[in-house]
């Protein structure tokens, strides 16, 4: 079913990044400095930040397989679109979780109805009703149509939501002044949350192309190089 | 031009006859709206306790309710019989239809807050005469562009098992930015007496196109099937 280079590559891969993921989480817990104000609590930041800015990745991928989708009507595409949203959730859960951590040692509540909480809050809810909506919808074909048409639509609507938070009272950090070493490890923590985010959505593409190739005649399909078939996938 | 005005005035014109004659839609949203609005009023202690802008953000609960049903039917009337299929046949612009079917989802949403703004001010004692008109304003134009949204996902979902479930599951997450800046901007209106020239308006009205466009745009695919 894999081809040779699958096989040894989709292993290596996964064994670096969580290497390297157990190699930043010990740099962030006995490396960094403690922050004097915040504490231990501070270090959520550092998954926080880089957790974030990959949530908006798969958003923009969500939106790219989307268009490409209504262009071109190859179910490739939607199996994209489906994979990268199911990353952007588990991501932007972990932006929510670990910005009420930080709000809970900070503000002292779990929640604050802060522009940016609401933003992340808002962007999560965008991205689940997509994932939701999918298995109640019965023709595949109206699945990806409807799910193409929300995922242009709920993209649109990201720099809005944004815009309509500003209206919100803001008691979010602006900037961050950091030492050297908080920003090394901020920096550092960008590649294995970059290289998570990527490996998921590849193994979650993989995934959502075997299901339909196991649940829709193979004629239905437009990329018959990823039916299995003893041929390369 | 002229043409196209015309297939929008007929059109548009034809739903709201047919919304005159068989009353289907209207009362059973008006009912809703009103109904909605009780239940709150009563969950949140009529006493009064929760008064003034309150009254915002439960009449847009009653909105957006009554929005998916008015949009659910409006389009279900084109699935009966296949009228659908007639209409794609008629040599009218596919735009044409979906400014059509937006403009009589608006009459029909229109009317709905007719009937229920008066029940929820009076309800929840909220101070009208301080910006009535400011008030018309943003909720017309919060309502275009929610319009907006629901009449293209209507048409996407008219066909499904579920239509109006995953109507309001679509819709509502999208439309959130526009209860958040309407409640903003009404609660700087009348608790502050700040100006509608403020950003909140001019962020409602750029939902309004950049959505009403991108809905005029992608309508073509999705009336497809």
């Amino acid at each position: 079913m894999k081809s040779t280079p699958v096989r040894i590559v989709g292993p290596v891969y996964w064994v670096v990044t969580f290497g390297l993921l157990a190699a930043v989480t010990a740099m962030m817990v006995w490396w960094t400095p403690r922050e004097e104000t915040m504490g231990d609590v501070q270090k959520v930041f550092y998954i926080h930040l880089p957790a974030a800015i990959n949530t908006f990745v798969a958003c923009f991928v969500v939106f790219i397989a989307s268009v490409m989708y209504l262009l071109q009507r190859r179910s490739w595409w939607d199996d994209l679109g489906f994979a990268a949203a199911k990353v952007a959730v588990l991501l932007a859960s972990i932006v929510l979780l670990t910005g009420m951590i930080w709000g809970r040692s900070a503000w002292g509540a779990w929640w604050q109805w802060t522009p940016r909480l609401t933003f992340s809050l808002i962007l999560w809810l965008l991205y689940v009703v997509y994932l939701m909506i999918r298995p109640s919808i019965e023709s595949s074909q109206r699945r990806a149509l409807i799910c193409a048409v929300y995922g242009v639509i709920a993209f649109m609507d990201v720099p809005l939501v944004w815009l309509s938070t500003k209206l919100l009272p803001d008691i979010h950090p602006k900037s961050i002044s950091m030492a050297p070493e908080m920003r090394l490890t901020l920096l550092a923590w960008f590649v294995p949350m970059t290289m998570l985010a990527a490996g998921l959505l590849v193994a979650s593409m993989r995934i959502n192309r075997l299901q339909r190739a196991a649940s829709e005649p193979a004629e239905e399909l437009d990329e018959p190089r990823l039916v299995p078939a003893g041929g390369q996938a | 031009m002229t043409r196209a005005i015309r297939h929008i005035t007929m059109l548009t014109l034809k739903d709201l006859r047919i919304e005159a004659r068989g009353r289907q839609t209207i009362g059973l949203v008006v009912v809703l709206a009103v109904l909605i609005v009780v239940v709150l009023a009563l969950g949140l202690g009529s006493g009064g306790g929760a008064g003034g802008l309150t009254a915002t953000a439960i009449l847009w609960v009653a909105y957006l309710f009554g929005g998916v049903l008015i949009f659910e039917k409006t389009m279900a009337v084109e699935r009966h019989d296949d009228a659908l299929a007639g209409l794609l046949l008629a040599p009218i612009d596919r735009g044409s239809i979906y400014i059509a079917k937006l403009l009589a989802n608006l009459v029909l949403m229109f009317a709905l807050a007719l009937v229920v703004t008066p029940v929820g001010i009076m309800f929840f004692q909220f101070d009208l005469s301080v910006a009535p008109g400011g008030f018309a304003l943003v909720m017309a134009v919060s309502m275009i562009g929610y319009a907006a949204v629901g009449t293209l996902f209507a048409a996407l979902t008219s066909s499904t098992r579920l239509a109006g479930g995953l109507l309001a599951m679509l819709v509502f997450p999208i439309t959130l930015p526009v209860v958040l800046i309407s409640t903003r901007v009404l609660a700087n209106l009348f608790e502050h007496g700040t100006s509608l020239a403020g950003s909140g308006l001019a962020l409602l009205i750029a939902f309004d196109l950049m959505f009403l466009a991108a809905s005029w745009l992608v309508f073509d695919v999705v009336l497809e099937a």
